[in-house]
């Protein structure tokens, strides 16, 4: 470790502002918002700087810090990025940002809010940059438990409930993460939780073989893998904006990287094993998401039902093996979570407005809402697959590996697709075009100071869809050595 | 003489409290808070004593009492739990007024019990000091003011503990029977040998028993529900922790004499431990009354304790160590909130919860803070502790134990987020008056709160203090 610890400042930089704001007089709200987003921009700003700096020749794991922490387990705190979470650093810092940006009205136990937000991604962070494999587990839960008062507090429609279900679904998968992780530690026998030693060392197939299994359903549940998905759509619709921006666009992409960095990572030929199973339920999740999707009226439900089916494709990538599916499967990640920010930031937006988000009671938005609306159908047409957008070459990229690897299911994930592509633009025409409803005539469109932080989000999409290779050169250097040691 | 005189320090503290506060007792008019001040003012010097003697080593009483790292440990626990569960005694609204001086004696007697127990490395001291603490708790029990609730619980407490005591008397008899020494470090050596015999497991299993029914362990855990909701909230804050305490101390110390030689042993330890975790779990969920729902709790904790044990390696043991220390903590923090939101020493029921969180901030958060704790979530001291256990069980490859264990941890889950649920989310039916908090207790809700994140995020240093008592322990008795 030398140098500045910039991944620590990185990750403690919400930290910091929530102690501050913790000390804070409840009444203060503006100096809580301030906190909130200054220490969301020193992230961002160390996370571009971050981004920019990593040098993608050399790739591996840059920006180390490594410190003993607890001796007699062989615990460290060890932070690291490579080519396969920078980018979700970047995504993290990104949503991160333009989330607390976007609750800048909020008046309800304002102080509380931003605390418990710059927790979570205080955890996220954590997710994202541990290469030990405790304290790895030690920032899921600590970004797991504060959406329990985020969305119940703040949350709409049957807030309760839903917070309940994604809490206990979400810990339940802890259930199967912590044995799997004790597992793997005493199998290996060199006594450490450091995920790269543990790599290094390897283990036996049939070890392997259970440790991923354990993985794989243990993050699954937030990877949004089919069956263990419906704390999602729910969740989503109950959480307030900025959570549920959070949440679809960064949280369920920690499952995913769960499954990549410790399933993948530590017991490749697990996957090996795996993969037909792995394959068929994220093929499934994508087409069941999509023919759900179809029948949904809640604007929320339907971009939740999209997640489902956009994680599926995560999930295919994943389960290729191949370096083409894994790199389409962390820009999906990357791409899916930007995208899904701006749709459920958009909506947050007409639902703050019109205090609804029925699809038959909205109509002809697009003339009312002129900026809310173009922000939602460029997100939605990013969903879709459109070219010059950042989820086209995601999308593709796993579309043709999976097709190559598995042409049965591949088939059906395009199939897949088109559907999904069918119930957005559905959405799309009856919320925003066709007949106007009269109600709603009057709603202010969004202000700039508001536009701002959507504007960033649907920048990020243009600006990767044009230059995939800003991104994808970045993916590469990380995924070819996992690719390595899976074949 | 001076030597032997500074182990027996902690104790000594104890005993001179007890016989002060007995005199302080004896006059008709006296004023409740004079024996308060007594009581706090031996406990400082009851900790200073622990803290004391804390890296002591030495025999006493003809070597039937020994002072060792392992002994200290938990004597300087029970000398912390004292003192946080006194500062929770200032009022005792539910006590009757004419017994409230007599609450601090038996307080100090069972403490000295306890103490004593800790370090009994002969199994008649161990069942005297066992004793001494029990009978001061039947005593506590049905002190409390009220309709008969308190006395119902008190015989429940009694009959069942009683009823432990003589079935590990009965175990006590063939333990000697079978090994012809009543010496814990004697049947350390002979033991082992014998546990071929069915005698002596019986026998040590059934010895077990007494302690099992102070930690709640199924099927010794009947009193638990009844006891919590009929005792006075500080009496249960201190049967939740101390007791416990000193009782797993003693499962610890008795198990190892196994030597992990015993098979049978191993198997009855591991379906308590599966029965204890089910039961607490699931009874918990359907509790209104807060009390009745932390001693379903207790018990379910009591089975983790045990998963610990039950791998009789000193890894496991000083797991369960260090988790007793969590334990503490955050048991003592759940009880504080208890006492002071029921003002007048009532059974709060979890709805009464309700709009905590603007009646009083900081207690809602270190509620919030000492329930995420018992559930086991990152970064608390509960998590490490549980942590500790389960890896524990997972080096002895007991794979499905901590499967078990996890699916636990997350049904408690359920439980614990329904009491914060009504903290942080419920409005109140009736507005409810806010509670005012002395800056004594406010700066103890920071330390409480500090301890739990604090332990949970550095917990070096306990856990080298529990690995070297526990290793301290195993060569030196």
């Amino acid at each position: 470790m030398t140098g500045f610890p910039i991944l620590s400042a990185i990750m403690l930089a919400p930290g910091v502002g929530m102690l501050l704001i913790l000390f804070l007089p409840h009444d203060n709200q503006k100096a809580v918002k301030w906190i909130s987003l200054a220490s969301a921009a020193v992230s961002l700003m160390l996370t571009l700087y971050l981004y920019i700096q990593y040098d993608r020749v050399v790739g591996g794991f840059q920006f180390k810090e490594e410190i003993l922490w607890v001796k007699t387990w062989g615990i460290y705190y060890f932070l690291g990025v490579d080519g396969i979470n920078l980018p979700l650093v970047l995504l993290t810092s990104i949503v991160f940002f333009t989330g607390i940006w976007t609750m800048w009205d909020l008046t309800k136990r304002v102080k509380e809010f931003f605390a418990l937000m710059l927790l979570m991604v205080l955890g996220v962070y954590g997710v994202f940059m541990s290469l030990d494999l405790f304290f790895l587990f030690v920032f899921y839960d600590v970004s797991l438990f504060p959406m329990y008062p985020l969305i119940a507090i703040w949350g709409s429609t049957r807030k309760e409930y839903g917070a309940l279900k994604l809490t206990l679904y979400l810990l339940a998968g802890s259930a199967l993460i912590v044995p799997g992780m004790l597992y793997l530690y005493f199998q290996s026998g060199i006594n450490t939780f450091n995920m790269v030693l543990l790599a290094n060392h390897g283990f036996t197939p049939q070890v392997q073989s259970i440790g991923f299994f354990l993985f794989l359903f243990g993050f699954g549940v937030l990877a949004g893998l089919w069956p263990f998905h419906t704390w999602s759509p729910v969740g989503h619709v109950a959480a307030p904006t900025a959570v549920s921006m959070i949440h679809a666009g960064v949280l369920m992409k920690l499952g995913a990287y769960g499954i990549l960095r410790v399933g993948m990572y530590l017991c490749p030929h697990g996957l090996v094993e795996w993969a037909p199973l792995f394959s068929t339920l994220a093929t499934i999740g994508i087409v069941y998401g999509a023919f759900v999707g179809l029948a949904q009226t809640d604007l929320k439900y339907v971009i939740g039902y999209s997640s489902v089916s956009h994680m599926g494709l995560v999930s295919l990538g994943l389960s290729t093996m191949t370096i083409g599916g894994i790199n389409g499967a962390v820009f999906q990640m990357f791409a899916h979570g930007i995208m899904t920010a701006l749709l459920f930031s958009s909506v947050g937006h007409v639902y703050d407005r019109t205090h609804t988000k029925l699809i038959p009671e909205l109509g002809g938005m697009a003339k009312v809402m002129p900026r809310a609306s173009f922000f939602f159908i460029l997100a939605a047409l990013a969903g879709i697959g459109v070219p010059c957008l950042a989820s086209f070459w995601a999308e593709l990229l796993v579309f043709i590996n999976s097709v190559k690897v598995y042409p049965v299911l591949g088939t059906f994930a395009v199939l897949g697709l088109v559907v999904s592509a069918l119930f957005m633009l559905r959405v799309v025409q009856k919320t925003f075009y066709g007949e106007k409803n009269e109600r709603h005539a009057h709603a202010p469109d969004m202000g700039w100071a508001m536009t701002v932080p959507r504007a960033i989000l649907a920048g990020t999409i243009v600006l990767f869809g044009f230059f995939p290779r800003l991104m994808l050169d970045v993916i590469n250097v990380g995924v070819m050595p996992l690719v390595e040691m899976i074949k | 003489m001076l030597a032997k005189f500074l182990l027996f320090m902690p104790e000594s503290v104890y005993l001179a409290m007890g016989l002060v506060l007995f005199f302080v007792c004896l006059p008709r008019q006296a004023q409740p808070r004079n024996a308060f001040r007594w009581a706090v003012g031996f406990a400082l010097l009851g900790i200073v004593a622990a803290l004391f003697g804390l890296f002591r080593e030495g025999f006493l009483f003809f070597e039937a009492y020994q002072v060792d790292l392992f002994s200290q440990i938990f004597k300087l626990i029970l000398a912390v739990t004292v003192l946080l569960v006194l500062f929770l005694c200032r009022e005792l609204p539910d006590l009757e007024r004419h017994y409230r001086r007599e609450f601090f004696l038996f307080l100090a007697s069972c403490t000295l019990g306890l103490m004593l127990m800790v370090s009994a490395v002969e199994l008649m001291t161990l069942y005297l000091a066992l004793e001494l603490s029990s009978f001061s708790l039947y005593i506590l029990v049905p002190l409390r003011k009220g309709d008969g609730i308190d006395v119902e619980a008190g015989i429940k407490y009694l009959f069942i503990g009683v009823t432990a005591s003589c079935v590990m008397l009965f175990g006590f008899s063939y333990i000697f029977g079978a090994a012809h020494t009543t010496d814990i470090r004697e049947l350390m050596m002979r033991l082992p040998a014998l546990l071929q015999q069915p005698a002596a497991v019986i026998g040590l299993l059934l010895f077990l028993a007494g302690f099992f029914f102070k930690l709640a362990v199924f099927p010794f855990h009947f009193w638990a529900p009844d006891v919590y909701e009929g005792a006075a909230n500080q009496v249960v804050a201190y049967i939740a922790t101390a007791s416990k305490a000193a009782a797993i101390a003693l499962l610890i110390r008795i198990t190892a004499l196994s030597h992990g030689q015993s098979p049978y042993l191993f198997k009855v330890l591991i379906a308590l431990c599966v029965a204890s975790m089910f039961l607490g779990n699931l009874s918990a969920i359907a509790q209104k009354s807060l009390k009745r729902m932390l001693a379903y709790s207790a018990i379910a904790h009591a089975g983790y304790v045990l998963m610990g044990i039950l791998t009789m390696t000193a890894v496991g043991y000083s797991s369960a160590v260090f988790y007793t220390a969590a334990y503490m903590l955050m048991t003592f923090a759940v009880f504080m909130v208890i006492v002071l939101i029921a003002g007048d020493g009532h059974n709060p029921q979890i709805a009464e919860l309700a709009g905590l969180h603007k009646r009083a901030p900081l207690l809602a958060l270190t509620l919030m803070m000492a329930l995420f704790s018992l559930a086991g979530i990152p970064p608390t001291v509960g998590f490490v502790g549980k942590f500790l256990v389960f890896a524990a069980a997972m080096q002895q490859g007991y794979f499905w134990l901590v499967v078990v264990g996890m699916v636990n941890a997350t049904i408690s889950l359920y439980y614990y987020l329904m009491v914060i649920k009504a903290a942080y989310l419920l409005e109140p039916a009736v507005e409810q008056p806010m509670i005012r908090l002395s800056p004594a207790v406010r700066l103890l809700n920071y330390i409480l709160i500090l301890a739990i994140i604090d332990l949970g995020v550095f917990p070096q240093h306990i856990l080298w203090l529990a690995e070297s008592s526990v290793k301290n322990m195993l060569g030196g008795i």
